[in-house]
């Protein structure tokens, strides 16, 4: 008996009274077996029972969507336990963090798990986005989902702008402040959604709660929802994109015409477009183990990376907000500060027309660029036009992000990092 | 485990590594469950603290026995002894009155006698008595975390 | 190209599922690891070497360690600083090196009732030595240096004259000597021409107001305030004085202890609330009650406390009304009484000055020796300013202005002051405008100290 002593325990528990009502599909011995458990278990069949050898190399699309989800687990994980100290309240929220920092035990474990997790949240679904633009993978049958992930990039950016506000220090506060602020730039809608964000004018104990609430319950309840459509369209469409993708990699199908499906149940016979089967050579291996062992151990990395910063590196926590003391300058999260630059050069040019512009191409651009070539490859030449502008466009936004970050200080004046000055004395 | 079409099974060494992988892989998951349980235990309560200090020994004359009513029990004093009785009752939990020589529940009529016992009523249990020392500064230290028999007292 | 196998997996799996066993265990032993464990650990080994009974040494054994605070919600704090200075409340431990320290004003202000650091400041919300101390970056709030710490007894007790307080009644004095108010508001009372200063205990720390004082123009550009030259124990009592104004009021229980029963504090209620318009005093003020002068060898202390709770009860059918007195209040006027033959009471109830002694202290009021110098010699330099770049001394006034014009200058000020050299920036200290803030009376006996100021310091007989 050669397999491995875990493996042994766990085939001695599924052949017990409980194990067999639990689980009621044991572990698989067979490759039949293997499809079967993927597609009748609750947890498992979002994902497809084989999976095309070229999905599974790290080098295509390095795991970015998965991080993002391992991402967002931890993020749901640390958040909820935190939930069991944090009041939403203007007299007690800064108390809170300074207790979870001394008197909690992991506390502070817990709170820099969050923090870290929801920046690096933030650029690794940047970073998806731009994988999945250069392998070109946006397109036909794909435009749904990659107008669905824009969606959810706007609300991961929403989830940590409302969470950013809940420490009610001094950087939570101005950057709400001057955030809320951008955002009233919109024409006509503008100073509404402001009042509607803030329950109010100001940003005070109504805008806490409303954020609380936004970053809590309603912000992750959508984006979940969103997740999980997200993942069945990477499903229903035909899995990730590959370079030997046949054009009509999907196809409507009646009911009454379904070919020899590779479905084992059900679930699948679905009206629709369904991925063909049977038509173009297979190159595919069974999602158990092969995607799944996969995907744990790229949990397992994201697990160790999120817990390694939130080890050595704490999350910021300034003075207590106070409305009567503006820091100089006062600066927006850094995934706006991009944002807060452009609106420097002009309210509405830099703040409403170039990023509403820039979001808008985002989700028409699968609608716009219909060619097929070059899917499924990084850096396609025939998509050489694209790839430049996309690249230059991202260029801009990370140089603006580090000047607004590096090179901006009191009153927005230009500064070098290297030589700042020091900061404004008020006697301390 | 392994490839469909070369089924070999584990080499030694696969096995070994799986086996350490596993047992890692399971030992953090429990390592962080256990963590997460503990961080939910608190170490700090904000609620008013069982052991307090309830004034000078002067401040309470003999015979007296005198409520304090945020903590919720009686101080009684008899020449150089010191007693500590909850004030609530063992029915339902409200607090009881000094009346003559005992302690009556106005809620639903408990009567306990200067003991603490049960002398009529639908409580079940009688009053608890809870620990009474000298602070270090020489203050009459109560701890309601601490239940005592009622012949355990302070004496100064 | 993946060939499907996963062997080549497993060792990843091995270093990796060990990486985050290992990063949890250490996350967790270094979140275990608390400095103040520490430090309660050594207490215990202390309390156990004290220990001359095995029940002692049993007790000290059983000490739990953990967290402690102390929850002052009147306060609005909630204070650990107990979690590592254990023995605050033990006289046993009394000169014992920090943190086992005993507090020597534990008597007088029990930690459980009034915690640390609304007198140390500091964070009281820390658990390490560092951010309990405040000196950390995002703190506003530092510990005081121990010798300012009587600037925190402002917050509770109302009077200066806090016989354990000396410091900041020495500062208040050196504050009023100085004539500080002239350009400084403080609590209503002021001139305009510098910043409030109601708040300057929160928002400055201890050496930027020494700096301040000795050199204002280097820590406050553009500032208009004359360097001042204090003797080092006057400059550290003003700088305390200045630490002590918070702003800050103090809630319920603890504003009720504002008065300490001390006889210039019974002098002070005695004049603020008039109780010369009906009892006599060296022969002056009302008739409708008993003169005082010999009260004290009348009446005992407890019967005069008792008359100021409720005088009907210990006088009944007398007219003096109930006053409502706090019992610090009541125990303040009754020392100040037990001591009336001692004060020099004439010179310091109001209704019994002449004016000119009425005008002097309206000159200490509102600070006008802050720009006219000490007893209004002048000396304050004035940058650029015609007047010999100095504002100008106030001694011959009678030779120079009648007694409107001297109250029409005092009450409109004189905004514009002719400069030396129209080069050069203007002089930053002029004449604001009293009028309003002044009220007449007070001006005109103002005006009659003026007068009387002839070199060689003669009354004018007014």
């Amino acid at each position: 008996m050669n397999a491995p002593l875990p493996k042994q325990i766990w085939k001695w528990f599924e052949r017990t009274r409980v194990g067999r009502s639990i689980f009621r599909v044991g572990l698989p011995q067979s490759n039949l077996e293997r499809a079967q458990a993927m597609v009748s278990s609750f947890l498992l069949h979002i994902q497809p029972a084989k999976v095309n050898r070229y999905s599974l190399r790290a080098s295509y699309s390095l795991g970015l969507g998965l991080i993002s989800l391992y991402l967002f687990l931890i993020l749901i994980g640390t958040g909820v336990l935190l939930m069991f100290y944090y009041v939403p309240s203007t007299d007690h929220a800064y108390n809170v963090m300074k207790d979870l920092q001394f008197v909690v035990s992991a506390g502070l474990l817990m709170r820099n798990m969050h923090r870290w997790a929801a920046h690096l949240m933030v650029i690794f679904v940047l970073l998806h986005m731009c994988r999945v633009f250069y392998t070109g993978a946006y397109k036909r049958p794909r435009e749904f989902n990659w107008v669905l992930g824009v969606g959810l990039f706007l609300l991961t950016l929403g989830l940590s702008f409302t969470g950013y506000l809940l420490p009610w220090d001094q950087l939570a506060f101005w950057a709400i402040t001057v955030g809320t602020n951008i955002a009233a730039y919109a024409p006509y809608i503008g100073s509404n959604l402001k009042y509607l964000l803030l329950g109010g004018n100001v940003v005070g104990q109504e805008a806490l709660i409303r954020f609380y609430a936004l970053h809590v319950i309603v912000l992750p309840a959508v984006a979940g929802l969103m997740i999980a459509v997200h993942l069945w369209r990477v499903r229903k469409d035909g899995g990730l994109s590959r370079p030997d993708e046949p054009g009509d990699i999907v196809q409507q199908v009646a009911l009454s015409q379904l070919p020899t499906s590779k479905t084992y149940g059900l679930m699948e016979l679905a009206r629709g477009t369904t991925p063909q089967v049977g038509r173009n050579p297979e190159d595919e291996v069974f999602a158990w183990p092969h995607l799944l062992f996969r995907e744990l151990l790229l949990f397992l990395l994201v697990v160790a990376a999120v817990l390694f910063l939130a080890i050595f590196w704490n999350a910021p926590l300034e003075e207590p907000a106070n409305a009567i003391h503006p820091p100089n300058p006062a600066k927006a999260p850094w995934y706006f500060l991009g944002l807060q630059e452009l609106v420097s050069y002009s309210a509405f040019w830099g703040g409403v027309v170039v990023p509403g512009v820039l979001v808008m191409a985002l989700v028409l651009l699968p609608y716009i660029d219909r060619k097929r070539k070059g899917v499924g490859r990084w850096f396609a030449r025939e998509r050489a036009v694209a790839n430049t502008i996309f690249t230059v466009c991202l260029v801009i936004l990370v140089v603006l992000t580090i000047i607004g970050s590096l090179f901006r200080g009191p009153n927005w004046s230009w500064q070098e990092p290297w030589k700042k000055a020091p900061a404004a004395t008020e006697g301390h | 485990m392994d490839h469909s079409t070369a089924d070999k099974g584990v080499s030694r060494r696969g096995f070994f590594q799986l086996t350490l992988g596993w047992l890692a892989a399971i030992f953090a998951a429990c390592a962080s469950a256990v963590g997460a349980v503990r961080f939910l235990v608190p170490n700090v309560l904000f609620e008013p603290s069982l052991l307090f200090k309830a004034g000078k020994p002067e401040d309470y004359p003999d015979g007296s026995v005198t409520f304090l009513e945020e903590e919720r029990v009686f101080l009684v004093r008899q020449g150089n002894t010191f007693r500590c009785l909850s004030a609530i009752c063992t029915h339902l939990g409200c607090t009881v009155n000094r009346t003559g020589q005992g302690y009556h529940c106005p809620c639903h009529g408990s009567l306990f006698d200067d003991q603490g016992s049960v002398k009529s009523g639908p409580a079940p249990r009688s009053l608890e008595w809870f620990s009474v020392t000298l602070s270090k500064d020489s203050r009459v230290l109560v701890d309601k975390s601490q239940r005592v028999n009622p012949d355990k007292y302070l004496v100064l | 190209m993946a060939d499907g196998s996963l062997r080549k997996f497993y060792g990843w799996f091995t270093v990796l599922g060990l990486l985050v066993g290992g990063l949890v265990v250490f996350g967790y032993y270094k979140d275990e690891d608390r400095e103040w464990k520490d430090y309660q650990r050594k207490f215990v080994q202390e309390e156990i070497r004290r220990a001359s009974t095995a029940q002692q040494r049993a007790l000290a054994e059983r000490m739990p360690v953990q967290i402690r605070q102390i929850l002052l919600p009147d306060l609005n704090r909630v204070d650990r600083c107990t979690t590592c200075h254990l023995a605050v409340d033990d006289p046993s431990y009394g000169g014992y090196p920090q943190p086992l320290a005993y507090h020597p004003l534990h008597e007088q202000h029990p930690v459980e009732r009034f915690g640390c650091t609304v007198c140390h400041r500091g964070q009281g919300r820390a658990t390490t030595a560092a951010d309990a101390h405040g000196n950390v970056p995002h703190w506003d709030e530092p510990m005081l240096p121990l010798r300012y710490i009587q600037a925190s007894c402002g917050k509770c007790h109302e009077s200066a004259d806090n016989p354990g307080a000396p410091e900041l009644a020495r500062g208040q004095q050196v504050f009023e000597d100085s004539g500080c108010r002239g350009c400084h508001k403080l609590g209503d009372v002021g001139g305009v021409i510098g910043p409030e200063l109601d708040k300057v205990g929160t928002r400055r720390s201890p050496e930027w107001l020494k700096n301040h004082f000795l050199a204002p123009a280097t820590v406050t550009a553009g500032s208009a305030m004359p360097p001042q030259k204090f003797s080092e124990p006057d400059l550290e009592a003003v700088t305390l004085f200045m630490l002590s104004q918070t702003g800050e009021t103090a809630p319920g229980y603890y504003a009720s202890m504002k008065v300490i029963p001390s006889a210039r504090e019974g002098q002070r209620l005695f004049q603020q609330k008039g109780c010369i318009g009906c009892h006599a005093v060296a022969g002056k003020g009302g008739t409708v009650g008993p003169a005082l002068d010999d009260v004290g060898l009348r009446r005992s202390p407890e019967w005069m406390v008792q008359h100021f709770r409720e005088p009907q009860a210990v006088s009944p059918g007398t007219v003096m009304p109930q006053f409502s007195f706090t019992e610090g209040e009541a125990r303040a006027l009754t020392e100040f009484l037990l001591h009336l033959r001692e004060q020099k009471v004439e010179s310091n109830l109001p209704s019994l000055m002449s004016p000119v002694e009425r005008g002097r202290e309206v000159f200490r009021k509102y600070g006008c020796a802050g720009c006219h110098g000490i007893d209004a010699k002048g000396g304050v330099p004035n940058p650029n300013a015609k007047t010999a770049e100095l504002v100008p001394d106030l001694i011959r006034v009678a030779e120079g202005y009648t007694k409107d014009e001297l109250k029409e200058r005092i009450l409109k000020g004189q905004r514009e002051i002719s400069a030396l050299d129209p080069k050069r920036p203007p002089p930053p200290l002029y004449m604001p405008p009293w009028g309003g803030i002044i009220n007449d009376a007070e001006a005109d006996d103002l005006i009659a100290y003026l007068l009387s100021l002839k070199p060689g310091g003669e009354e004018s007989g007014f």
